[in-house]
């Protein structure tokens, strides 16, 4: 009997054809539009995070004790060249590299700003993090006295290639130190921490000003291989006990909101989408239901359980809402496909993207969950859908239809 | 077979507001007969024949299938006897538009579980009887009306149910097509032994009947 349950489902689905196209196609690109969407954000974010990761703490970052509460060079992690060998050597890290950054005051003839001095060796960052990405403009060598900006900061202090500016810090023994730079490179790495406030400049160089012996840093960042970051954070704890080991989450709070508010997004979206849905198959079904109502009567007075007709009317919305599933499935991976390869160009937002740390251009990820997802929410739908009209049906005396008709 | 003890049938509804629409009926039809209800329009044959099929309440009385009071059985099992004992034809809509001639013919056997060799013998044997054999894939709109009634009819003999009760199933059909449901309808009769009972105002229909019951105002005149 299922199958003919089934059969007149599928013939009624489609006996209507501009009505059951019509629904098809607004289920379909609802859907493309909405799996597009969830694939944007997700690339948002993720490219939010592996771009902090590259450019500032890895995985997980590794700082002396109270460095981080009282952001003082005194608290720093020495032999760190050494560290970061048995890091690398180490399983489940891909990448380690040492850093030695300090806060001051960047002066140029007519402005000045707070800002932090990053002593960094272009070659390992290149290693970590594919640093050459983050150029902007000029080369990546420090020379005798080059030093890198962030691209905010630069516009800020109103700095270009060439120009040449002061940075002033405290060394370790608290006397204060001035470096004059020439700007040999503006960085955009999209993290605004950088952006906005870090010079870099050669980490040797750095050290000294400090008075630090060398290979003195302030943080070593970690970037993980295929193991999980929890699991590698307890080896790495129990390596470097002396050590505050920290992972990226704890690290930038910030972007774990940016991601969370992009998750909320996402289920608006997500929301949205599948209240259209649901409404096209009601509209339908309803209609399509009334339609019938005589055909029902019928069969109901010749003994056509309710159940059948309920089954039915499910299989009816199932079959269309599936039709729309499978249009969406196909629409949805084009448009994703295409923003994974030529991402979507935003530069006319571009200042308020950077903000968050954004690229203007976006490339979408995909995940084959956005079409499970999908597809639960449609078949859902379709349920939710069919009360209303069955209610109809529930209602419905045969013995009026049979009356009507003599 | 069927059996109705002092059948009273009341609708409260519409103008006047109280219609006595079948009046202590009390009748009995055998197995094997072939029955015409008959009876000025507004007598109350639909009404009966509705009563029997378990499609309406009745207010007062019993309706006896063989050995089984039906008339005040709860909805679902009056459903159950609906698609196991009883074969109905209406005077119009009968088919699942969706469905081929075979497959409407077939689709009371498909409710009652008969497997699907079983069903294509059966439904080739009626169709053959009633002269639809050559459109037996046709969807239903595309018959004319004495052939749809003939599919509507061979749905309702395919499972061998107890009785066909048809109300007035020649209405929409000109005198030809009449003629030719009447003819049908009798051979079924006398071929399976099938109980009819059907309600019919057309004079040549009444005489091909073996019994006629007249019905005046709910009552039953003569029977
Ligand atoms: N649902 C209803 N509500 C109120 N009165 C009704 C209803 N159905 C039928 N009646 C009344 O019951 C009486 C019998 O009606 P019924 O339809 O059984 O007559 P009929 O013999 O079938 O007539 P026809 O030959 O015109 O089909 C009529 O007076 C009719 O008005
Ligand atoms: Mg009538």
């Amino acid at each position: 009997m299922f199958k003919t349950v089934a059969h007149m489902a599928y013939q009624n689905a489609f006996l209507r054809k501009s009505r059951a196209l019509l629904l098809v196609l607004m289920i379909g690109l609802s859907m493309a539009v909405m799996v597009g969407l969830e694939g944007l954000y997700d690339g948002m974010s993720q490219h939010m995070i592996e771009k902090t990761k590259r450019s500032d703490c890895g995985d997980i970052s590794l700082f002396a004790p109270r460095y981080r509460t009282e952001n003082s060079i005194v608290y720093h992690i020495s032999n760190a060249g050494k560290k970061v060998a048995l890091l690398q050597g180490m399983k489940g890290v891909r990448d380690a590299i040492w850093r030695i950054e300090s806060e001051g005051l960047a002066q140029t003839a007519r402005k000045s700003r707070p800002a932090r001095v990053v002593g960094i060796d272009v070659a390992d960052e290149e290693k970590f993090g594919r640093y050459s990405d983050f150029l902007q403009k000029g080369s990546l060598e420090f020379g005798k006295d080059g030093a890198f900006i962030g691209n905010v900061l630069a516009d800020k202090l109103k700095l270009l290639l060439g120009s040449k500016v002061i940075f002033s810090m405290q060394d370790s023994s608290g006397q204060l130190q001035s470096v004059a730079l020439r700007i040999k490179a503006i960085i955009h790495t999209t993290n605004i921490m950088l952006d906005d406030r870090a010079i870099y400049i050669s980490r040797q160089k750095l050290n000294k000003l400090l008075s630090l012996p060398p290979k003195s840093a302030t943080q070593i960042a970690v970037l993980a291989g295929d193991t999980e970051v929890k699991t590698l954070q307890q080896h790495i704890k129990k390596a470097f006990p002396k050590l505050d080991a920290k992972r990226f989450a704890a690290l930038y709070p910030q972007l774990k909101q940016t991601q969370q508010l992009l998750d909320v997004f996402n289920e608006i979206s997500f929301a949205i989408v599948m209240t259209v849905v649901f409404i096209g198959i009601l509209g339908v079904m309803y209609v399509s239901v009334l339609d019938r109502i005589r055909e029902f009567g019928i069969l109901l007075g010749i003994g056509y359980a309710y159940r059948y007709i309920r089954l039915q009317v499910f299989l009816e919305a199932l079959f269309l809402a599936l039709a729309g599933f499978v249009l969406g499935s196909v629409l949805g991976l084009l448009f994703l496909v295409y923003l994974k390869y030529h991402g979507l160009d935003l530069s006319v937002f571009s200042s308020g993207m950077s903000m968050f740390g954004l690229d203007s251009t976006i490339h979408a990820v995909i995940k084959p969950g956005y079409f499970v997802s999908t597809f639960i929410a449609i078949v859902t739908a379709s349920l939710l859908s069919i009360f209303l009209p069955l209610r109809k049906i529930k209602r419905l005396d045969p013995i009026e239809v049979i009356r009507s008709i003599g | 077979m069927i059996r109705l003890v002092n059948v009273n049938k009341y609708f409260y509804r519409g103008d006047p507001r109280e219609v006595h629409a079948l009046k202590d009926v009390n009748l009995s039809i055998q197995s094997g007969e072939f029955t015409v209800i008959t009876g000025p329009s507004g007598c109350g044959k639909t009404t009966l024949l509705n009563a029997i099929g378990v499609l309406d309440n009745v207010s007062e009385g019993e309706i006896w299938l063989e050995d089984r009071e039906i008339a005040h059985l709860p909805a679902t099992q009056k459903t159950d006897i609906r698609l196991n004992s009883i074969g109905f034809v209406f005077q119009a809509y009968n088919l699942v538009p969706v469905l081929t001639v075979e497959e409407n013919i077939g689709f009371i056997m498909r409710l009652q579980g008969y497997s699907d060799e079983a069903i294509r013998i059966r439904v080739r044997e009626v169709a053959s009887i009633l002269q639809i054999d050559q459109k037996l894939d046709s969807l239903p709109n595309f018959l004319s009306g004495g052939q749809q009634q003939r599919v509507a009819v061979a749905r309702a003999v395919a499972s061998k149910p107890k009785i066909i009760l048809a109300d007035e199933p020649t209405a929409n059909l000109d005198s030809k097509n009449s003629t030719a449901l009447m003819e049908m309808m009798k051979e079924l009769n006398r071929k399976e032994g099938i109980t009819i009972l059907f309600s019919s105002h057309d004079e040549y229909v009444m005489k091909n009947a073996r019994r006629t019951i007249l019905l005046n105002d709910g009552a039953v005149v003569s029977s």
